[in-house]
């Protein structure tokens, strides 16, 4: 009887945890493949039959969630590209060269990442304005940086020490420029950090809200967490539309994890050995 | 034409105070099996990593073939490295990290391949060419290591501890095989280790250094039987020298030295070399000393602790006064621990030591030649 109970406790209390988590999802799945005319009509039931792709329609084709999204995929992908190359040069240059003041700019780094969005988006907005850089894709992707680069060269400054440096004097005794060691035998080394970095910035990007809200008053140049605001009007709220939008939207940060955690787990294997 | 690597006047300095390598000048000959040996720090890895390019001296010159490449970064200059960590690229096969200075030098696909081919088969590869490194053994991997730096074929072979990572067998079989390629590939190979049996079986001289300097640069057989100090002789060899204190003094036939209660005359042609010192220090290798039953002529002892290695024992002595003295004999002689000895040795096989200088005074204290 014993043996029985100390297997079943921690499988149900697994499952009380799971419910926690999953119900939200569940309800955020439900609604959104609910009509309209059902969503707000009591009772509100657990399980239902009545599905449509109503919400998904009026959102597609009745508002402007594809500019939206696009805005979005641009800053995000402007943002991982420009992370990466910026967070793998400077964590290379943190951890391969010697250089004053080295570890004040390491530690300023993750210094200025405590810094809450909303600190820096009002002097963005007086410096955007006076560059005319608000409403643009460029200050927008730049602000994003603002908040993940620091942790994303401190992502790569570790990983960096983990590549031994005699790898990459291995490739230069061969012959290879000090570029070429970098390209052909630390990134690949390196490549899991790389990966960490893309997720964290295209998370980052995709998430935000104050910079987008602040910076894109322009209703074209909004993001998708910015439209989704705008669903929510004076006289009400559009449930099944916000509900359809956060199914989609949350698609790509799935898709992402799924994929590049298997990707993550074998880097941080292959760096160990 | 011979090809050369000279050292000229090498200095390191790590900041301001750690001086890693002091005034070194060697000129190394073509295909000479090269060692540098010391203990840790004592700037041989430096010196190397300087010949290849990684570090720059601070002061200096190193000519190949008397032309001057301090200047030069690692990949300008005609070397090839194997690195102590192996340092095989984890995510290229055998045959791309074989491979990769000649993918570098642009060599065609098929060139490149059949060189790798050539490579394996000199190494014994050939059926792990589409492995990654991490399916390698220790071994496999370091002749793939190895291999990467023969590809190249270089004209000065860069070796650091290329077996250290390695267990004792496997070490003894890689030392055999690293000896066999010298011999095959005709390179010159500069050696980096702190295992004074590898430099000795394999290279054809040897500089012992000790705090970035160059104690003796010799050939290995010099290095054993003619120390220049006390630091090279006590490194040198398994086990290491005995050292004990001894007096100079004057008797009737001239001078004579005592060590632990036993005198001994010494040659007149000595004199000139110990002149004024009253103590030096005496050094006699274990293998020289003989273990003889109470009452001969010698240095009286018990024997403190017999070691056993199969066809030797290592015999700890203690001699009166608690010096303790190593000696190497046949197994199982017939002197237990706890037994009364005598310890025996030729004249021939003492060596003394300045004892501030450490600088060696004499050897072979009967006058023979060797």
């Amino acid at each position: 009887m014993k043996e029985t109970a100390a297997r079943w406790l921690p499988l149900t209390a697994l499952f009380v945890i799971l419910a926690v988590v999953v119900f939200p999802f569940y309800w955020m799945l439900l609604s959104a493949f609910t009509p309209r005319a059902v969503l707000f009509r009591p009772p509100y039931q657990l399980v239902r039959v009545d599905f449509s792709l109503e919400n998904f329609r009026d959102l597609l084709f009745a508002t402007q969630f594809l500019t939206y999204v696009k805005n979005s995929l641009i800053a995000a992908v402007g943002a991982i590209v420009l992370n990466v190359i910026a967070a793998t040069l400077a964590g290379y240059g943190l951890t391969r060269f010697a250089f004053r003041g080295k570890k004040a700019f390491a530690f300023g780094t993750l210094f200025s990442y405590m810094f809450p969005p909303m600190l820096m988006a009002i002097p963005l907005y007086i410096l955007f304005s006076a560059l005319k850089m608000r409403n643009t894709y460029t200050g927008l992707i730049l602000s994003h940086m603002a908040i993940s680069l620091p942790l994303n060269i401190w992502i790569m400054w570790q990983y960096f020490q983990i590549v031994p440096q005699s790898l990459e004097e291995a490739a230069w005794v061969s012959g290879a420029s000090r570029l070429r060691a970098l390209r052909e035998v630390c990134l690949p080394s390196a490549r899991a950090g790389i990966m960490s970095v893309a997720i964290f910035a295209f998370a980052l990007s995709w998430n935000d809200f104050t910079f987008a809200f602040i910076l894109q008053t322009d209703r074209h140049m909004f993001t998708v967490p910015v439209g989704l605001a705008t669903f929510v009007e004076q006289t009400a709220i559009h449930w099944g539309m916000v509900m359809a939008s956060a199914v989609l939207v949350s698609v790509p940060t799935f898709a992402l994890v799924f994929f590049l955690q298997k990707y993550l787990l074998s880097g941080l294997s292959m760096s160990a050995k | 034409m011979a090809f050369t690597v000279r050292l000229d006047g090498l200095h390191k300095r790590f900041g301001r105070a750690l001086v890693a390598v002091e005034n070194l000048t060697v000129e190394i000959g073509e295909r000479e099996f090269f060692t540098f040996v010391g203990p840790s720090g004592c700037g041989k890895t430096t010196t190397l990593r300087m010949i290849a390019g990684l570090e720059t001296p601070t002061a200096g010159r190193i000519l190949f073939d008397g032309r001057d490449v301090t200047a030069l970064p690692p990949q300008k200059r005609d070397i090839a490295m194997v690195f102590q960590d192996i340092a095989l690229f984890p995510y290229m096969t055998v045959a791309q990290n074989i491979g990769y200075p000649l993918r570098i030098a642009g060599l065609p696909r098929a060139a490149i391949a059949e060189k790798v081919a050539r490579v394996a088969t000199i190494l014994g590869l050939t059926d792990k060419l589409d492995a990654k490194p991490a399916q390698l053994s220790g071994g496999q991997q370091q002749r793939v290591a190895i291999g990467r730096a023969i590809a190249k074929e270089p004209k000065v072979l860069l070796m650091d501890e290329p077996l250290s990572a390695l267990d004792a067998r496997l070490r003894a079989e890689m030392r055999a095989e690293i000896l066999r390629l010298h011999r095959e590939l005709a390179t010159t190979i500069i050696y980096v280790t702190h295992d004074q049996v590898e430099a000795m079986t394999m290279s054809t001289r040897v500089a012992v250094m000790d705090r970035g300097r160059a104690l003796q640069i010799d050939a290995p057989r010099t290095i054993f039987h003619e120390p220049h100090n006390l630091t090279v002789a006590t490194f040198i060899g398994t086990p290491a020298m005995n050292v004990v204190p001894a007096a100079i003094v004057e008797s009737a036939g001239g001078l004579a030295v005592e060590l632990l209660g036993h005198r001994v005359a010494i040659h007149p042609r000595h004199s000139a070399a110990l002149h004024g010192l009253k103590h030096v220090e005496a050094g006699i290798r274990p293998q020289a000393l003989r273990l003889r039953p109470p009452g001969r002529e010698g240095v009286s002892g018990v024997v403190f602790l017999r070691e056993p290695l199969g066809l030797e024992d290592e015999v700890l002595v203690e001699a009166a006064g608690g010096a303790r003295l190593k000696a190497v004999t046949a197994s199982g002689d017939a002197f237990p621990e706890g037994a009364a000895v005598v310890l025996d040795f030729a004249l021939r096989d003492l060596y003394l030591f300045e004892p501030d200088s450490k600088a060696m005074l004499c050897h072979g204290v009967d006058g023979a030649p060797r």
